[in-house]
């Protein structure tokens, strides 16, 4: 059963191959891993993000290809017409058991938060899937977590590090920082910034890049931490960012009434997962105490007090009435907060448009 | 006086491959490399900072405070190590280990600063030139050592006065590129390396690849324990590089080239750049700019991705292949990458011909390689075998067999790649042969062609301990397979692991397993030789050791 048939001029319908018996077109340039992905075969990795350069670290990929007497990393290895690829042979399935448990091994047992980051339960995932126990294979611990790091955003439990290297290349390839990298090697190697200081230290913009792309959760959204001992389930809602212009989907994690973190969404159009600082950590004045609840107008002694909405409303209308009596339709400029919800920003657009037949509006996130 | 961070980087800068001998300038200067040092170097040549910091800690002799290089570093090889490591390293105020530096026939080697001494005592530490192979024994003659024994031969003038360089000048004034690599293609060399590509076609294919300018790199960075073939070459013959880059050059079009020298070479790089300052003075060089790059001390740089990585300035990690270097190399421009020995058989072959070479090898094995035989033998040394030479005469009557008294328990091959040949092998029949057929149907393989040998008062379970630690300090970390398992083995081999045979048997069997089947490179996939072939042939030596472990 050939499952594509878009290739149409002669030379593209010879870019066939066989994979687990099903002969399936692929375009030039594709890997054994996207061909697998398109076949909804589950190939296992933990080193792989779509987002980038294909690396070969971790091996779990392997697949065989006839005539190659090793299995090849189906991630790096480039599709071609005629091969024939097995991706769920009885041998690469032992050799990802044997892979996992060598990789399950090397960390301390732990259960991982779901709210440490996207794609935190990866290496959960696939112990389950192959039933690693932990029992075997047991040896020394790697990575040393660096509690002492005590930025707000970025917690480093580098004890479940299983150096795939996906927070060095995101911050490298998707990110353009270059803030992470790899001291040392072998069993000895330990992801660091530079001189092995603290992150704040370092190039690092706390776009929190690294910290959804681990599949351990060994970096981990401490913000999002905060809530781990909430008992209500995560809930997940589609958004658009509001700090600025570029408009990047994010999902709102809530549990209960509370907003506990925000990840950036991987099929967002925008921006494909990456988001930045802000989008990513800033949204503590959400549910800021310091939010007002009422309504305030200065009274004769300078103070704000509380007030009703129709005597707040009243003394606004009859502030913007005078200025607009006094300056002209131009008297007057509006600059939305990126802070403010979209049906606000709406709001005081439609406001300066219609009452002073002026485009004196902007907003601060146009940026 | 001390040049300045801008003054070493802008000496620096503008030249190829800048990376290294920058940062060994101020490494030099120093005695370590500094936080201020490391960030002049990222803003010199646009670097982030963080991964020079990353890639500087991957190399061992990067000292990273004081005394840093002035340190003495005592070889702890597997030769070595029974031989005065250990005395040494007490009575050298601040020495620490450094794995296998190339010395395995001689006392032990101490590399301080730039200075290379020998000797098993503190007391009895001095320089000495590396030993000349020893007298050849065989009768079925020569191509690289050939010559090499002759008066004056590491000079321009001595070199000429038996025919060097006349085969680059032949090949210059008479031959076309392609009559070039047919002759070598003709001759079945292969890479001496331990690969054992075929020369002629990895040059047709830099030849024909386009694009440009195109790299010769040659690969002596020769990390493999009980390997040091390719140090007597250049010690002694350095010009015999020289010339075979320079005819790989005219073969491929080349118009540049590398040489990577380990770092435990300090003096091989003085001799290596005489000679190339004296054969650019009389223009044999002509058209080819040659310069030696040298390396900071990591066993993976002698994987080719990994060394062109580490050329480049970035993290020596190995490249996925395809693209292969042929097309895709230092810089993403064709390159070949050519192992010292290899490129030095280039100039004989080119002067006494295809067939000469091929009939070197005995049956229907083409060619020599020499073989670096060391460990508990009467005359260890650097040996160029007939490719086929059954591996007891080499041992017993050209390396006079073991000391009186002494059986041979067991040989590494390809250094410790290669694993090992156990009594079963030694003594039986079919005699093992030294060819790459005969080791691979025997679990081993010939590899660079380092040999050591262990006598029958050797604990083989210790040896593979040694061994293995070995691969897991030098395991770069790329690749899971190779990071955790040669960790996993290692400490399976000094205690850890399950207790029953049968559970720590399976462990050990299917770490292996996954090794050999899915690592990035060669370092990973040879590894498990060493437990493999200790299986194999020491079950015995095995169960005491598990047994040893719980009472």
């Amino acid at each position: 059963m050939t499952t594509h048939t878009t290739a149409s001029t002669p030379e593209a319908r010879e870019l066939v191959l066989t994979m687990d018996g099903q002969e399936v077109s692929f375009s030039v340039g594709e890997t054994l891993y996207q061909v697998s992905q398109r076949l909804r075969t589950e190939v296992p990795t933990l080193c792989y993000d779509d987002r980038l350069d294909p690396f070969g670290g971790c091996r779990l990929c392997v697949v065989e290809v006839e005539g190659q007497r090793n299995p090849v990393a189906s991630c790096t290895t480039q599709a071609l017409p005629g091969m024939v690829v097995h991706t769920r042979s009885e041998r690469v399935e032992r050799h990802r058991k044997t892979l996992l448990e060598l990789v399950v091994s090397e960390n301390p047992e732990a259960r991982i938060d779901p709210l440490r980051g996207h794609a935190s339960q990866e290496l959960h995932h696939l112990r389950e899937r192959y039933g690693v126990t932990g029992e075997r294979m047991q040896g020394r611990k790697s990575g040393h977590s660096r509690p002492d790091d005590d930025n707000p955003f970025i917690a480093r439990d580098y004890d479940q590090c299983i150096s795939c290297y996906r927070c060095v290349r995101v911050c490298a390839e998707r990110e353009g920082d270059y803030a992470i990298s790899v001291k040392g090697r072998g069993f000895a190697t330990q992801i660091t910034v530079e001189f092995d200081g603290h992150l704040r230290d370092s190039a690092c913009t706390f776009c929190g890049q690294c910290v959804q792309t681990c599949p351990t959760g060994a970096l981990a959204d401490r913000k999002a931490l905060r809530a781990e001992a909430r008992p209500e389930p995560i809930v997940a809602t589609r958004s658009i960012c509001p700090y600025c212009g570029v408009g990047c989907s994010v999902d709102l994690l809530s549990k209960g009434d509370r907003l506990v973190g925000i990840r950036p969404a991987m099929d967002g159009p925008a921006n494909l997962g990456a988001l930045c600082v802000k989008g990513q950590f800033a949204f503590d004045w959400v549910q800021s105490e310091d939010r007002l609840t009422t309504p305030l107008v200065r009274g004769k002694d300078g103070q704000l007090h509380p007030a009703t909405w129709d005597e707040a409303l009243d003394r606004a209308a009859a502030g913007f009435a005078k200025a607009r009596d006094e300056h002209g339709q131009h008297g007057t400029y509006a600059i939305a907060s990126g802070r403010a919800p979209h049906e606000s920003a709406y709001a005081i657009q439609k406001f300066i448009r219609v009452s002073y037949g002026s485009n004196y509006i902007d907003n601060c996130s146009r940026a | 006086m001390k040049h300045s961070n801008d003054e070493l980087i802008a000496r620096w800068r503008g030249e190829p491959a800048p990376l290294l001998p920058l940062l060994h300038a101020l490494h030099d200067r120093d005695g370590y490399l500094s936080d201020d040092a490391l960030r002049a170097v990222a803003k010199g040549l646009r670097l982030p900072i963080a991964d020079l910091f990353g890639t500087v800690t991957f190399y061992h002799h990067f000292s990273r405070q004081p005394p840093g290089k002035a340190a003495p570093r005592v070889c702890d090889g597997p030769v070595c190590k029974h031989r005065g490591t250990q005395a040494l390293l007490q009575g050298l105020p601040g020495a620490t280990v450094m794995p296998c530096a190339g010395r395995c026939d001689g006392p032990v080697p101490v590399l301080q600063g730039d200075l290379v001494r020998v000797g098993s005592t503190p007391d009895g530490l001095a320089e000495e030139p590396s030993p000349l192979p020893p007298p050849y024994p065989g009768d079925r003659g020569e191509c690289v050592f050939a010559e090499i024994r002759t008066h004056d031969r590491a000079t321009l003038a001595g070199y000429r006065s038996t025919g060097g360089y006349r085969a680059l000048t032949a090949a210059r004034d008479t031959m076309t590129p392609n009559e070039i690599i047919d002759v070598i293609t003709a001759s079945g060399l292969a890479g001496r390396g331990g690969a054992g590509f075929p020369t002629g076609r990895k040059w047709k294919a830099v030849a024909q690849a386009p694009g440009g300018p195109k790299t010769i790199v040659c690969n002596a960075d020769e990390g493999e324990p009980g390997c040091f073939k390719d140090r007597a070459l250049m010690d002694h013959d350095p010009h015999a590089l020289v010339e075979g880059m320079a005819i790989a050059a005219l073969a491929t079009g080349a118009t540049r080239g590398f040489i990577y020298l380990r770092y435990e070479y300090p003096q091989t790089l003085v001799i290596l750049e005489d000679a190339i300052a004296e054969a650019q003075r009389v223009g044999l060089l002509d058209g080819f700019d040659l310069y030696v790059r040298r390396g900071a001390g990591a066993y993976v740089c002698g994987e080719e991705t990994s060394l062109l990585n580490s050329l480049e300035g970035k993290h020596p990690f190995p490249r996925n292949r395809p693209p292969y270097p042929v097309t895709h190399g230092f810089e993403d421009r064709p390159t070949v990458v050519n192992n010292v020995e290899t490129l030095c058989a280039v100039a004989p072959i080119l002067r006494h011909g295809a067939a000469w070479y091929r009939d070197l090898g005995l049956g229907d094995h083409a060619g020599t390689k020499v073989i670096s035989l060391s460990g508990d033998v009467q005359r260890p040394g650097n040996y160029e075998v007939p490719i086929g030479l059954p591996l007891r005469t080499l041992l017993h009557e050209w390396a006079g067999g073991p000391a009186p008294g002494r059986t041979i328990q067991a040989v590494t091959m390809a250094g410790l790649s290669g694993g090992l040949l156990g009594p079963d092998a030694l003594q039986g029949t079919p005699a093992v042969t030294l060819d790459e057929p005969c080791l691979r149907a025997r679990g081993a393989f010939l590899g660079a062609g380092g040999i050591m040998v262990f006598d029958d008062t050797r604990h083989m379970v210790e040896l593979a301990h040694e061994a293995m630690e070995f691969f897991a300090h030098e395991s770069c970390g790329k690749c899971f397979p190779c990071r955790i398992g040669t960790q996993r083995l290692t400490e399976r081999l000094s205690g850890g692991g399950p207790v029953t045979l049968d559970a720590w048997t399976a462990e050990v069997t299917d770490i292996g397993d996954a090794m050999k089947a899915t690592s990035a490179c060669g370092l990973g996939t040879a590894a498990p030789l060493i437990t493999d072939s200790l299986l194999r042939y020491f079950p015995d030596q095995v169960a005491r050791h598990l047994a040893g472990r719980k009472a």
